[in-house]
């Protein structure tokens, strides 16, 4: 029946939307015939014509309506209806088309920051995870007094995996880590990006492989034993030119013949944020890839380098997987409590994950999401306001149409129509500026020759997004306006064509305008300058030394398992190194660190009892982050020593163990006392002891916006490590050492291969440069566009009301008032606004700060200067606002201002 | 939307339909027959026929036709369709059911 009856009913709907004339037409006709009729009818009946015409049309009662309650019927006067304020609407839009444009532009700006900035934030927190059901695949970590985010060994996973039963399956994978990658077995390995994964991974994950398969469980079961691997889908795409016949292939990673079984799909590109593995290597094959020999990955329990996440089963609640966990630590404890002392584990989202406390995409997500709102929101205002003020002068229209019966509801829609107009051409030209955006975003260099993306993009949900923001400006701006002038006073405004009522509401609704515009920029200016300077202090405070080495250190990474060195003939080789480098020419001095500061490698962690040290006996030990190096490291990276003594040839295997510490550690433990000849002992209570033989001044480590950090300097020596980075210092350009070094590697293995050769200023400037140079510009950008949007919005605004005054002004100026009183009169008011917005601003500003400086800097007090300078500068452009306009009302004569509409 | 005021709403559609059951007609032509058919109890102002028409129309249960009229003029010819045949019988067993009820309350409250 329902059927059927559409079949009827949909035609004709469709017949009077796209045929509306026609129908209109037909209309007419019939009942003009009926009226000719009744007239023909009256005639016959003995009425004179014109009679029968007024009786005629008095039985019809009234054509126009009828036609009107027939047009109903059709119920499709919601969708004419808007067609004709669509119509309306770009009409009286193109009529003002200065306005026009001003507020698409304003639009367009504040929707595309934050399209863009909406881009970073969804790449970086809220994109699922590439793969099928994302949601239920949740992050399993381990949490200590240091670390509520740890991960698990290798044994732990394998209990973990055999003893829970509220998954449908438990994965792992280590960190995406360098590996040497080399087609036939003599040639020259290149640095490629490969990631350690259970045998479960692909089939867990959903994730089917475009060519070949992914493991079976069985190859992940033996250690060294399968050397199978899966090829990431762009080193298929651009390495081996997507060849379809890779499969079965060998090729060689770090010097290991492996198997090629299958290459990932199109659409996963890997579940990290910005590494994107070349190759997934199975777990059980950990050994090749090993950075450190002395660790038995296998084996020990507290190697705790493996990141487990585990599909949730459909009918388990994460509580209950919590729960589950919770208990499978306390068995942990129980059973190897020298591994697990204080250690608890936790099952979080993806949402979670992404979203802690101490994650620097986050933060900055979060900040940057602030501050692009609050540029929308700036521009909204700015345009509430200008409709605002054309809405009043449309008084007079508007009130005419009230008067001829328009409903309010119907006006209100009309003029939302209008706003929603302006909002779509906005939020086209704001996907426009968000692309430019999004583009800038993408174009700084991330010096490494692992595959890293920048995943920031114009997608659908950035679009949608963005769409969704249009429609809500539109709500924004044109509600308060649409509200308010529909609200006329019939007689009134039918009377004057253009004048302000006395009521209060009216005004007080552009008072508050002008004051949420004055506040809000008051805190975006003092947030990117709080911002701007906070990135400023951080690149000035502990890198010193890298404005000085940045000229002059050249690098180049080694990693002798790639041609299969052991251990001991690894250390040779690097002593060997070190010693013939030295006497090459223009090398003023040399030296070995496991990863450069600033560097893009993560840093080892130490675990160490300090003595004298009061420590809660709950605690077994403490951990921070360490390096490796050689003698020549201070000298060669320019970084002071503040007390005691660097390494020294005599700080050999068989002397006694030593290291050197920070300023910040020496302050830490031996607060006020000199750190140098105290101990610290490794790993628990009863380690072996290390003696502390000099203190080094505190620098950045990892990132420039890094708080100060404890950090320990073992000896190479005492502390083999199998991948180094050589450094090499030079009084000229770093670069002219470049052959000296090739030659010498020559001499030593001409097999070999140097990774990673650059000069240190390419680490600075990424670290320290261009990595915040993006935030900094992003920061600056918001901060300029605020001040931009602020004041032309609060010009409009001031300058309008004072326009409006014309004519007041005219007849204070006839009864006597001079030029001053009227400036004074006018400017007074303004300044009100400025003062109570600038309170508000200051505060909210203060609010930021404080945000801020928990999340990023650390910098603790209020940054005076940036309120010296942001508030005058805001006074200074709303007094201008006012003062313009004000001074050009003073010179009207009165004559012509009392004629003035 | 005006209603014809001395009918029971709802009314003026099943007559309608019944009209044009027994052939198509035009609007002046129906109007006529509404005046004969029912004489002077009902009366159905001349306005209200056409929205009434026009509302059956998008309803789907008549549907209408340019033809020439015996006097060689254009008029929009109504006529049943099958949604609106089943509608009509619906609608008259409806008012069949009332009516016999509505006697039956009357006759109760005399006796």
């Amino acid at each position: 029946m329902r059927m059927e009856h559409w079949w009827f009913t949909v035609p004709l709907r469709l017949r009077s939307i796209l045929r509306r004339g026609r129908v209109e037409q037909e209309l007419d006709e019939e009942l003009q015939f009926h009226l000719e009729l009744k007239i023909d009818e009256g005639i016959a009946s003995g009425l004179p014509p014109d009679e029968a015409r007024y009786a005629a049309m008095r039985a019809m009662g009234g054509l126009e309506q009828r036609k009107e309650e027939m047009r109903d019927m059709r119920r499709i006067h919601w969708l004419t209806d808007f067609v004709d304020d669509v119509r309306y609407a770009i009409r009286s839009l193109r009529r003002a088309s200065g306005l026009t444009g001003f507020v698409v532009i304003t639009l367009a700006l504040g929707i595309g920051m934050t399209a863009a900035t909406f881009s970073m934030v969804d790449a970086l927190i809220f994109r699922p995870y590439p793969v099928p059901y994302p949601s239920s695949v949740v992050s399993l970590v381990s949490t200590s007094h240091d670390n509520s985010f740890d991960n698990f060994s290798y044994r732990e996973y394998l209990d973990i995996r055999g003893k829970t039963k509220s998954y449908d399956g438990v994965i792992a994978n280590g960190v995406i880590g360098p590996v040497g990658f080399s087609l036939e077995p003599g040639a020259m390995p290149r640095v490629k990006g490969g990631l350690l994964v259970s045998g479960n991974y692909f089939q867990v994950l959903g994730v089917e492989p475009q060519l070949g398969r992914g493991f079976r469980e069985d190859e992940d079961g033996v250690p060294g034993r399968d050397a199978v691997v899966v090829l990431g889908k762009d080193f298929w795409k651009h390495e081996l030119a997507s060849d379809p016949s890779v499969i079965g292939k060998i090729i060689r990673l770090n010097g290991t013949d492996f198997t090629v079984i299958g290459v990932a799909p199109e659409t996963f590109p890997g579940m990290q944020v910005f590494a994107r593995p070349d190759f997934f290597m199975p777990l059980a094959m950990a050994r090749v890839f090993s950075t450190n020999p002395n660790k038995n990955y296998f084996e020990d329990r507290d190697d705790r380098e493996l990141s487990v996440k585990a599909r949730l089963k459909s009918d388990t609640t994460l509580e209950q997987a919590r729960s589950e966990l919770a208990v499978l630590a306390q068995d942990f404890k129980r059973e190897h409590p020298q591994f697990n002392r204080n250690r608890g584990a936790s099952v979080l989202t993806q949402f979670e994950i992404r979203t802690r406390g101490d994650d620097v995409n986050w933060k900055f997500g979060v900040i940057f999401s602030i501050l692009a709102l609050a540029v929308l929101l700036v521009a909204c205002t700015n345009v509430a306001g200008l409709l605002l003020a054309r809405a009043s002068t449309r008084t007079r229209e508007i009130a005419v149409r009230l008067a001829l019966g328009a409903g309010r509801f119907r006006l209100i829609r009309m003029l939302l129509t209008e706003s929603l107009i302006l909002a779509c051409l906005g939020g086209l030209a704001g996907i426009a500026v968000g692309y430019v955006a999004i583009g800038l975003l993408r174009t700084f260099s991330i010096p490494t020759t692992l595959p890293v993306t920048i995943p920031f993009q114009m997608d659908t949900r950035v679009l949608l997004a963005s769409l969704a923001l249009s429609l809500v400006s539109a709500l924004l701006c044109g509600l308060a306006p649409a509200l308010q002038s529909t609200r006329t006073d019939l007689v009134t405004g039918l009377k004057s064509a253009d004048v302000d009522l006395p009521g209060r509401r009216r005004l007080w609704g552009r008072n508050v305008l002008v004051v949420a515009q004055v506040a809000t920029s008051l805190m975006l200016l003092t947030a990117s300058f709080l911002m701007f300077r906070g990135f400023q202090h951080s690149l000035v405070d502990g890198t010193g030394f890298a404005k000085v080495a940045k000229d002059h250190v050249l690098m180049a990474s080694f990693d002798p398992r790639l041609m299969k060195y052991d251990a001991a003939r690894t250390q040779q080789f690097y002593r060997l190194l070190g010693e013939r480098v030295r006497e090459a020419p223009g090398v003023q001095s040399a030296a070995f660190t496991q990863n450069p500061p600033l560097g893009l490698g993560d840093f080892d962690r130490i675990a160490f009892v300090p003595d004298g040290f009061q420590m809660s006996p709950d605690r077994e030990n403490f951990t921070t982050t360490m390096d490796t190096i050689d003698e020549g490291y201070f000298a060669t990276m320019g970084i002071p020593i503040v007390s005691g003594r660097g390494f020294l040839k005599s700080d050999t295997r068989d002397s006694p163990r030593v290291a050197i510490v920070n300023e910040q550690f020496a302050n830490h433990y031996w607060p006020g006392a000199d750190a140098v000849g105290k101990h610290f002992r490794l790993e628990s209570r009863a380690g072996t002891p290390v003696e502390i033989v000099g203190v080094a001044q505190t620098i950045k480590y990892e990132s420039t916006g890094e708080r100060r950090t404890d950090f320990v300097y073992m000896p190479l020596t005492q502390h083999p490590v199998a991948r180094m980075v050589l450094l090499l210092r030079s009084s000229g350009d770093p670069l002219q050492l470049l052959e000296p070094l090739k030659d010498v590697v020559r001499t030593l293995d001409p097999n070999l291969p140097m990774l990673e050769m650059r000069t240190y200023d390419d680490l600075y400037r990424y670290a320290a440069v261009e990595g915040p140079g993006v935030a900094i510009n992003l920061a600056g950008t918001m901060g300029a566009m605020a001040l931009l949007l602020a004041i032309a919005g609060l010009y409009g605004l001031v300058a309008y009301n004072v326009t409006r005054r014309t004519r007041e002004i005219g007849i204070r100026m006839a009864l006597g008032a001079g030029p001053s009183d009227v400036l004074r009169l006018v400017m007074s008011k303004g300044l009100v606004l400025v003062g109570i917005g600038s309170v508000i601003g200051l505060a909210m500003g203060f609010a930021v700060e404080q945000l801020m400086n928990s999340m990023l800097f650390n910098a603790g007090g209020v940054d005076i200067v940036a309120y010296f300078i942001v508030v005058p500068t805001m006074f200074l452009v709303t007094m201008l606002a006012a003062y313009i306009p004000a001074r050009r009302a003073s010179r009207i004569a009165p004559t012509e201002a009392l004629r003035y509409e | 939307m005006s209603k014809p005021n001395d009918l029971v709403q709802g009314t003026l559609d099943v007559l309608l339909l019944k009209i044009l059951a027994l052939e198509p007609l035009h609007g002046w032509a129906i109007s006529r027959r509404l005046k004969s058919l029912s004489g002077d109890v009902l009366q159905v102002s001349e306005g209200s026929l056409y929205p009434a028409l026009h509302k059956l129309e998008q309803e789907g249960w008549i549907t209408a036709e340019w033809k020439q009229t015996e006097n060689n003029r254009r008029a929009k010819f109504y006529s049943l369709t099958r949604l609106g045949r089943r509608q009509l019988e619906s609608e008259s067993a409806n008012w069949h059911l009332l009516s016999s009820a509505i006697s039956r309350v009357i006759r109760m409250s005399e006796a």
